[in-house]
């Protein structure tokens, strides 16, 4: 049965969002703390700590989200683990996003100048003061412009969360697409409703670091 | 027992031998200025008495502490020993208060209210107490090294060390740098510079210290050293830069 594609149907759309908006936070938060971490593991003294670092990077971004997605969600109940779509799109994204925010913030800490770790160090700073005091506020402001950037790629790719069952945003458009056979129109909405998502973070961004800025 | 205590130290980085058997000690009070081509191993001799530089062999000591012993805690030896380099290294997000506060506030615990009070106290014994709300960007070069000076005073340290700390200024702003670095020899300060302020040199250090291929060629009391070279090679550097 073909039905017209009619405010409801946006509305369910819209609904739809709020999947897309909390996948995208877990994704972040986890992502943030595994990205935090590994950045720290890169700029690490100790080499092989780097070399964790450095092979998590690259594998995690040698592979495809999907494939993560499929080897949490499948994979382990095929070995007898059953695994919530949550709790397998959790760690999916946490992995992914982590790589790539890790090697964003090492790319920030790197360009803080060795000498501004000295001059903490020879004032008896230890590491860990080093880091919060003088590295990671100096990074933080150079960090903004590509973190957010990455956040606006990590909410579009929360659609392929659908393969395990997530109706979040694009899923829904598909379903709706299925009875209304509208898929020019319904894709449209779709890709407007995302816009609206991701320009309003790119705004933001760009205050953030000017005001970041006069505040040193 | 001297204050600082060098013994035949070794630096190396990869095949290259900066440092080829130094040995050197400064007593308490002493001003040593330390001269030499660029790539004679001054500054990282220098570096090598806070632990900045890691060694290979010989031994640091600062007031019997072994600075080279892996069990040594750095930490607490370099809130007795300041440095201050040649490109100021003030940290560019912080005021000039928080440049000075920050290491007594987390390393010393100092309280708040009392750390403004320390910030205005050395910022007077370098002639910029108006300047402690400014940020590092907009202070002059030699603004921003006396700052860096004030920032190492607040540590209360027995030893302060100076890393060429003029070169990187412009001839016009060197003159109040060195002028607070006087201020501080007639307190009292023990000092090791590295500098190619020869005048400098010869009106303030003890001693002057000539370093050549990675050793102390020749050292002595300034005026005697600098005015009657033992070696042809001081003598060929000081014609050099005296030109």
């Amino acid at each position: 049965m073909i039905r017209d594609f009619t405010l409801n149907d946006v509305l369910y759309l819209v609904a739809a969002m709020r999947w897309t908006l909390a996948l995208t936070a877990i994704a972040f938060i986890g992502g943030g703390i595994v990205g935090l971490s590994v950045a720290l593991l890169r700029v690490s003294a100790m080499a092989p700590l780097r070399w964790i670092g450095t092979v998590y990077v690259h594998v995690v971004q040698g592979t495809p989200l999907l494939a993560w997605l499929f080897v949490f969600f499948f994979g382990l109940s095929i070995v007898g683990v059953e695994v919530s779509p949550w709790i397998a799109a959790a760690a999916a994204y946490s992995i992914y996003a982590g790589a790539f925010l890790g090697e964003i913030w090492r790319g920030c800490l790197q360009a803080i100048p060795k000498t501004q770790w000295e001059a903490g160090a020879s004032l008896g700073l230890g590491i860990g003061a080093q880091l919060r005091c003088i590295i990671i506020p100096q990074a933080v402001r150079l960090g903004i412009p590509p973190t957010v950037g990455f956040l606006v790629q990590l909410i579009k790719n929360t659609s392929l969360a659908a393969v395990i069952g997530f109706v979040e945003l694009t899923r829904e458009g598909q379903l709706t697409t299925a009875v209304t056979f509208r898929p020019f129109t319904v894709y449209l909405t779709v890709a407007a409703l995302y816009f609206a998502l991701c320009f309003p973070l790119t705004q933001v961004s760009r205050r953030l670091e000017r005001r970041l800025h006069v505040a040193r | 027992m001297s204050l600082v205590e060098l013994k035949d130290v070794v630096k190396r980085y990869g095949q290259n031998q900066v440092l080829n058997g130094v040995s050197l000690t400064v007593e308490k009070g002493e001003i040593i200025a330390i001269i030499g081509r660029s790539g004679s191993g001054k500054s990282t001799m220098l570096r090598c008495v806070n632990g900045l530089e890691p060694i290979q062999g010989g031994s640091v000591s600062f007031e019997g502490t072994k600075v080279n012993d892996p069990n040594t805690d750095l930490r607490k030896l370099r809130q007795h020993v300041g440095i201050v380099f040649q490109s100021f290294n003030l940290f560019p997000h912080l005021s000039v208060e928080k440049n000075i506060t920050l290491a007594p506030k987390v390393v010393k615990g100092v309280a708040p209210a009392e750390a403004r009070a320390l910030a205005e106290s050395v910022l007077r014994k370098v002639g910029l107490a108006e300047k402690i709300d400014a940020y590092p960007d907009q202070l002059s070069g030699g603004q921003q090294q006396r700052v860096a000076i004030a920032r190492s005073l607040a540590m209360q340290p027995t030893l302060m060390l100076f890393d060429e700390i003029t070169s990187a200024l412009d001839p016009e702003l060197v003159g109040e740098v060195l002028k607070t670095l006087e201020e501080m020899a007639r307190d009292g300060m023990t000092m090791m510079l590295v500098t190619h302020e020869i005048g400098f040199a010869r009106r303030v250090a003890n001693r002057v210290v000539f370093m050549h291929h990675g050793k102390i060629w020749e050292q002595g009391p300034a005026a005697e050293t600098l005015g009657k070279p033992a070696t042809p090679e001081l003598e060929t550097f000081l014609s050099a830069v005296l030109h």
